[in-house]
């Protein structure tokens, strides 16, 4: 099938229009299509999208600023990346149109992760607890935190 | 002497659909995961982000066994194999801080710790096998999120350095052969069709790289507001409509040209068997039409396990692994050249 308007190239784009009473078809090639202005322009990908919008700006910016790892907006805006997991929480007012509009969603409905023992990691914490109380020589402290570890079934004696 | 490379694993069959394993070279899933605990890459000190790494061993190593590689005590040409190899990324090069990488005992999941994220666990197998590969991989992720809490968000699901993962953390790609849609000049279209529906269209070697030997990577741009197995069956069937259009451009090729392609064919294969000087994109093109003759059954005494293997030998730190030499750029095309000789039974006289 050639295109509708200039008669010479295939047409490759379909275009249908439906009003209440009236269809119309038309069939296309690429550069008429582009002249009716029915071509959509190119996508940006969400990382080309993130660096657009991180542009924009605002003097108030520098006073927004996460309480956990001190990351500001003004340098969120300038990095594109979160400092900490709790960087959401501070900034979400000031983001939530960015990640709308980056992702075209505004809800994970994904995987949630699996709620488990967390042994090893609550071991690993308290033998960091240790080592910073011996550190402190506050030996009562450390007695305290070995006992802990022992309920997880570590003697830790270092 | 393949074991010179020690972290190179043959591409295995199977899968989703193992007929198409010609035109869908490699499918990869990979998951971008942070520890709750840990600031994030820009915020982590060199003394946390060792924590970190020494926190993630041992985990790991009793929920995913393998083999650890630190990255420190690697050679740059290593390091360079492990990036041709598709098991980390170019980024991982570049972090000023203590980075680690995992492999598991099959070779097709790993671990980079210290990456953008603190975790990238990524899944790599021949042929459209995203399914079975995907599994596996969220298997591992499971298994570790036992042990270490990740940094989740009611709203923005997994938290991730970067906006553009939030969610899923899911990236999920396959590496496409497309011979007849680039000569049939359709590839474009196909692409672009690709694109509109949210996917990322790239070369062999990630973002930004080069269109070469007819492969294409394509993967899912966004990973919010979607499941992750929706996700994977949205590439799946683009895969497969591609696979069927690249199938019309063949027949309508060999309809036209049987012979002229199967001369192409045939001499490829010819100058692989004999040639004494060959370079790395010369390889990929070659091998490109020999991937086709094979696909196309006009050549049947080479397997795609082998031309997969060349594929990835092939490349400059490769090459120079297996042989281990240190190899400047004209030595390796001779040796390149030895290599692919002795792999195709070619001419040595």
């Amino acid at each position: 099938m050639l295109c509708d308007d200039c008669k010479k190239k295939p047409a490759t784009i379909f275009f249908k229009e439906v009003l209440p009473g009236k269809v119309t078809e038309l069939h296309l090639c690429e550069a008429c299509a582009q002249k009716r202005g029915l071509m959509m322009d190119k996508k940006l990908s969400p990382f080309e999208l993130l660096q657009k919008l991180l542009q924009k700006r605002s003097a108030k910016d520098e006073q927004v600023i996460c309480q956990v790892c001190y990351l500001s907006l003004a340098e969120f805006k300038r990095q594109g990346r979160f400092g900490c997991s709790h960087c959401i929480e501070h900034f979400r007012p000031y983001i939530e149109n960015l990640i709308k509009q980056i992702h075209q969603s505004s809800k994970h409905v994904g995987r949630r992760p699996k709620q488990g023992a967390r042994k090893s990691f609550k071991v690993f914490k308290l033998r960091e607890e240790l080592r910073r109380a011996l550190e402190k020589e506050a030996y009562e402290d450390a007695a305290q935190i070995r006992d802990r570890l022992k309920d997880f079934g570590v003697d830790d004696a270092e | 002497m393949l074991n010179n490379i020690r972290w190179l694993v043959p591409a295995k069959q199977g899968g989703d659909s193992s007929e198409d394993r010609e035109i869908v070279v490699s499918s990869r899933v990979r998951l971008a995961r942070n520890l709750s605990d840990f600031p994030f890459e820009i915020k982590l000190k060199v003394k946390d982000s060792e924590r970190l790494l020494q926190l993630s061993r041992s985990v790991i190593e009793r929920d995913c066994p393998g083999q650890y590689i630190d990255m420190k005590e690697l050679t740059s040409l290593e390091r360079e194999s492990l990036l041709e190899c598709h098991l980390i990324s170019p980024a991982f090069l570049k972090m000023n801080k203590p980075t680690g990488l995992y492999l598991n005992e099959h070779g097709n999941i790993s671990i980079m710790i210290n990456e953008e994220d603190h975790l990238r666990i990524q899944g790599l197998t021949g042929g459209l096998n995203l399914t079975d590969i995907s599994a596996q991989v969220f298997e591992c992720e499971e298994e570790i999120g036992r042990d270490l809490e990740y940094a989740f968000d009611e709203a923005y699901g997994f938290l991730t350095s970067c906006p553009t993962n939030l969610g899923t953390g899911l990236r999920a790609s396959v590496l496409l052969h497309l011979p007849g849609l680039v000569f049939t000049n359709e590839v474009e279209k196909v692409l672009r069709g690709a694109l509109q529906i949210g996917m990322a269209v790239r070369g062999l070697y990630g973002e930004g790289s080069e269109i070469k030997g007819s492969l294409f990577q394509i993967s899912n741009q966004h990973t919010l507001g979607l499941k992750e197995e929706e996700l994977i069956q949205t590439i799946i069937k683009l895969t497969h409509m591609i696979v069927d259009v690249e199938m019309k451009a063949r027949d309508a090729i060999f309809t036209k040209a049987k012979h002229e392609f199967e001369d192409k064919i045939f001499r490829s294969l010819a100058v692989l068997r004999s040639a004494r000087v060959m370079s790395t994109d010369e390889t990929l093109n070659l091998l490109s039409a020999l991937r086709f003759g094979i696909g196309t059954g006009t050549i049947k005494d080479v397997s795609l396990d082998v031309v997969n293997e060349i594929m990835l030998v092939a490349r400059p730190a490769n090459i120079q692994l297996y042989f281990s030499q240190i190899l400047e750029e004209h030595e390796r095309d001779i040796r390149r050249a030895e290599y692919i000789r002795k792999k195709l039974g070619g001419n040595e006289k």
